[in-house]
């Protein structure tokens, strides 16, 4: 088996394990993170797309509050390219508690949490399509945050400081010696090769998975997962973040990111990591708590539902409380010092908003151990080249209509703008051609026809860049992750978008589900 | 005053129209789109398996098959095919055994009858096949059909990228694009130069379905001739030109017979409640222009499903027939709609209209709502089209049987 070593293993490609590598390449420690499958598969991926001003937690978790305002305006500094200067609206609604919004204002001076209040006309007039019945409205600093660009720009600023990024890697067990942990032995899914990795440090940030990540040295972690569902909705509706001011309760928010709106979220408390599920009331409650805010917004087209898994440390005492009372803050937990295993660090719980934050959390316990410098410098360490602006939503249309050579761009998937040099490059760079990294790289299929077309221009890129990845160069796969996404919103226009799918998958390109598919 | 009023513009309501104005009925056609044909790869699939007829045979009910009978697809066909011979767009097949034709995926699928050009595929001759594709053209990607068909055939089949002359387009280009360039002889004159040396020792020739849309035989015909080659079409992503090809015939057809095309207009249905009985009155035409209403004898609905619009689910479980409000098939729980998996039975995809011998529409106690008012085609329940291969020959079929009926 080939065996490989590192100062510093990190399990998890989420941003709080990517975090944290990064963390640790600043400190010129040896870095090697692996992630079972792609970049954000996990609970990173799988979020509303919100960069908290931390007006969502004043009153229930001040530190929270504290610690979002604060890397709010770190992250903006880091990463601006990743990041819609959307701002905030926090609103009150005719049946929300009168006397909340108060309250929130006062929590708000008290975090240091910048909130200014607004007259409803005036955020009617920067919304067009709220509620103009709205009670009260106060302007936060909010924005969108694409946790895709954030994570790859997180793994190649790694890489190029010399850390190493392995994905679909997944962890088969941790070496033991004498009950610290040493190391970990991985597969790599795409080959099935077993390889042996020496470390002197694993920080277990495997998110929803850490808990089967601990059990490999025999600790048990408690965790309970809550699951969340949000709806994408076809276009932006609002410009602004819109928030509930009210106690957090389920479909309290809608996100303007990129080409849509998001709607979230709820809270059901699941057992596994890979629940996935989304019950027709979850879909049915968001869009009625959505509907409060923007009336007439379940007429509007929906374009994919999907579900992410949160991660909450929870000790003995609170058993039985709801996921959603859990406190969010993250829980970073030493085993030398809690279970008497060295060697393994885990984290857990936390928000994306604060990865940074954690990472450096984490980095205070671990840099110890490694003799590594104590000072952090991912605050001040920007993720890109200076004086990169925001993100700007026609960027990529920009570059469709205005090519800088004299062949205009081929456009593989309209709906998102993807074109066949973006993809080219991408498969370039890529490991395999694994048509959902794509998606998550590039936004391959995440527009209103939800991959009809591009799915198949896409799979014939695949196979000729890849001649060993799957026959059909992924197609059916893919084609199966977008009806799921669907499927819980199977009526009106996205029944027949989904329709529209499966009559070109089966009967003009012969896809399973036809009598005769070969 | 109209004879027949028919709603829809996909192969059921052209198809209709066709025959009933054909046997000398005012005709009209309303149709709020274009109707689906361009999504069709212009094959008319009856059921797959070794016998298409056997199938039809062997239905039940509530398939419409078994409504209608073989008898009836079979003259449908036949009058369909004679036009299409006719009218220059000759398709091969029988109703006693498929063809198996390539897809752009490089699975295949399986079809009765298929357009002369898609199938010459003759995938059981022993020829070395090569598949070709179009530099820059998306919609058909030789390399992905080639490794499929190959795979699936158990032999090796090329694949080869051709150039398309003339200088570099502003946009990309869809199939229907590529099918007008072809129709100019000079660009084919050139394309053909640029091709030759690539094709060098190649024995059959795939091709995406490009080659012209109203000239398309004389087209293939000639690249046949200058590449000294046998050539067969493979259907692209929509735009599909052999469906096109299908909707053209059939429209010139339509208007040589005199029906009235009433396009871009939603049809509301018109009831006439009489004390004795209710009737179907017609229809109003939500057109450009103002609300129009059409007094009809007989009203033939071939609204389509879900895809085009017959057909609407609702977020409280409810489906909706969306001309005359008719009660649908369904189930009420919309959760129980959509299986998990896409490629597995879809229960939506057979939600429809209970309809009678006469494909007159049922209400709950099994009676017809209205002794004028027939349904055809995708609206009707009871047939899992996908799966089963049949959606043409029941459209086929039923507009037969509706039409005969209402003109009865």
């Amino acid at each position: 088996m080939p065996a490989f070593s590192t100062e510093l293993l990190v399990i998890g490609g989420g941003a709080t394990g990517l975090g944290v590598a990064w963390d640790a390449c600043l400190r010129g420690i040896k870095v090697l993170l692996v992630d079972q499958s792609d970049l954000g598969q996990g609970t990173s991926g799988r979020y509303h797309g919100l960069l908290h001003s931390g007006g969502r937690y004043v009153v229930s978790d001040p530190a929270s509050a504290r610690d979002c305002a604060h890397e709010n305006e770190i992250l903006r500094r880091l990463a601006p390219s990743t990041i819609e200067d959307t701002g905030g609206l926090f609103v009150s609604a005719p049946a929300d508690p009168a006397e909340f919004p108060d309250r929130w204002l006062a929590a708000c001076r008290e975090t240091g949490v910048s909130a200014e209040e607004v007259s409803v006309p005036q955020a009617v007039q920067r919304e067009p399509l709220l509620n103009p019945a709205l009670r009260r409205a106060f302007r936060v600093r909010d924005a969108s945050l694409d946790s895709f660009d954030l994570l790859h720009l997180l793994a190649s600023s790694i890489r190029s400081a010399g850390g190493q990024v392995w994905l679909r890697h997944k962890v088969k067990s941790l070496l033991l010696d004498g009950g610290a942990v040493i190391g970990a032995e991985v597969v790599d899914r795409s080959n099935g090769e077993s390889k042996r990795i020496g470390a002197q440090v694993v920080v277990n940030a495997a998110g929803p998975w850490a808990k089967g990540i601990a059990s490999l040295a025999h600790v048990d972690l408690p965790i309970a997962l809550g699951r969340g569902a949000m709806i994408a909705m076809a276009s932006r509706l609002v410009n602004t973040v819109v928030n509930r001011c009210k106690p957090p309760s389920d479909g309290d928010i809608l996100v303007p990111v990129g080409t849509v709106c998001i709607l979230g979220t709820t809270d059901e408390a699941v057992r596994s990591p890979d629940d996935m599920t989304i019950a027709p009331w979850e879909i049915d409650l968001l869009l009625a708590e959505a509907e409060v805010l923007v009336p007439g917004i379940a007429a509007h087209r929906a374009l994919r539902a999907w579900s992410g898994i949160r991660p909450l440390y929870r000790p003995a005492p609170s058993k039985g409380a709801e996921t959603r009372d859990l406190p969010r803050a993250h829980t970073i937990l030493d085993h030398a010092a809690t279970h008497g295993v060295p060697g393994l660090v885990s984290v857990i719980g936390g928000k994306l908003s604060t990865f940074r934050l954690m990472a450096e959390e984490v980095m205070r316990t671990v840099a110890p151990k490694l003799g590594a410098p104590s000072i952090c410098a991912t605050a001040r360490t920007p993720l890109e080249p200076p004086g990169r602006a925001y993100h700007r939503l026609p960027r990529r249309l920009d570059r469709v209509e205005h090519p800088t050579s004299a062949a205009p761009a081929s456009v593989i998937c309209e709906c998102e703008l993807v074109t066949r040099s973006d993809l080219e490059a991408a498969l370039r760079s890529a490991e395999s051609a694994d048509l959902d990294d794509l998606r998550r790289d590039l936004r391959l299929g995440m527009g209103p026809c939800q991959a009809a077309f591009c799915a198949y221009r896409a799979a014939g890129m695949a196979v000729r860049a890849f001649p060993t990845s799957a026959p059909d160069g992924g197609l059916c796969d893919f084609l199966q992750e977008r009806w799921r996404g669907l499927r819980p919103l199977a009526w009106g226009h996205t029944l027949r978008q989904l329709e529209f799918s499966r009559r070109i998958a089966t009967e003009l390109l012969g896809l399973p589900g036809t009598g005769d598919g070969s | 005053m109209i004879d027949l009023l028919v709603i829809g513009a996909g192969l059921t309501g052209l198809f209709a129209s066709w025959l009933a104005a054909r046997r000398g009925a005012r005709t009209m056609l309303i149709a709020y789109g274009r109707g689906g044909l361009e999504l069709s790869n212009g094959c008319l699939a009856v059921a797959a398996g070794a016998s298409p007829r056997l199938a039809v045979q062997r239905s039940k009910r509530p398939h419409p098959y078994a409504l209608i009978g073989v008898a009836t697809v079979e003259r449908a066909l036949d009058s369909l095919l004679t036009l299409l011979d006719g009218d220059g767009l000759p398709y091969a097949g029988s109703l006693d055994a498929n063809l198996i034709l390539p897809t752009a995926s490089g699975r295949t699928i399986a079809s009765a009858f298929a357009p002369a050009a898609l199938a010459s595929a003759a995938l059981n001759s022993k020829q070395p096949l090569t598949i070709a594709g179009f530099t820059g053209f998306r919609d058909f990607d030789s390399a992905l059909a080639a490794r499929v068909l190959g795979a699936g055939l158990q032999r090796s089949v090329a694949s080869v990228d051709l150039p398309l002359p003339g200088p570099n387009p502003r946009r990309d280009q869809y199939a229907t694009d590529l099918a007008r360039q072809f129709e100019d002889a000079a660009w084919r004159e050139t394309a053909v130069r640029a091709w030759r040396p690539s094709l060098v020792g190649t024995s059959l020739l795939g091709m995406p379905a490009t080659l012209g849309l109203r000239l398309h035989q004389s087209v293939w015909q000639d690249l046949q001739d200058k590449l000294e080659l046998p050539l067969f079409e493979i259907p692209t992503l929509p735009p599909c030109l052999p469906g096109l090809r299908l909707e053209w015939v059939l429209r010139q057809a339509c208007q040589r017979e005199g029906v009235d095309f009433l396009e871009g207009a939603r049809a509301v249905g018109r009831v006439e409640r009489r004390p004795s009985r209710a009737r179907v009155a017609g229809a109003v035409a939500m057109a450009a222009g103002g609300p129009q209403a059409f007094d009809a004898g007989a009203v033939v609905l071939a609204s389509g499903d879900f895809l085009h619009g017959g057909l609407v689910g609702r977020q409280n479980g409810l489906v909706q027939e969306s001309v005359f409000d008719l009660p649908v098939v369904h189930h009420s729980d919309r959760s129980t709609w959509v299986s998990p998996h896409a490629g597995d039975t879809q229960p939506y995809a057979s939600y429809g209209l209970r309809v009678d011998a006469s494909m007159r529409p049922l209400d709950p106690g099994g009676q017809p709502m209205f002794p004028n008012l027939f349904a055809a085609g995708g609206v009707i329940a009871g047939a899992r089209r996908a799966e089963e291969g049949s959606r043409q020959g029941i459209a086929l079929g039923t507009a037969l049987c509706a039409v005969e009926a209402a003109l009865a």
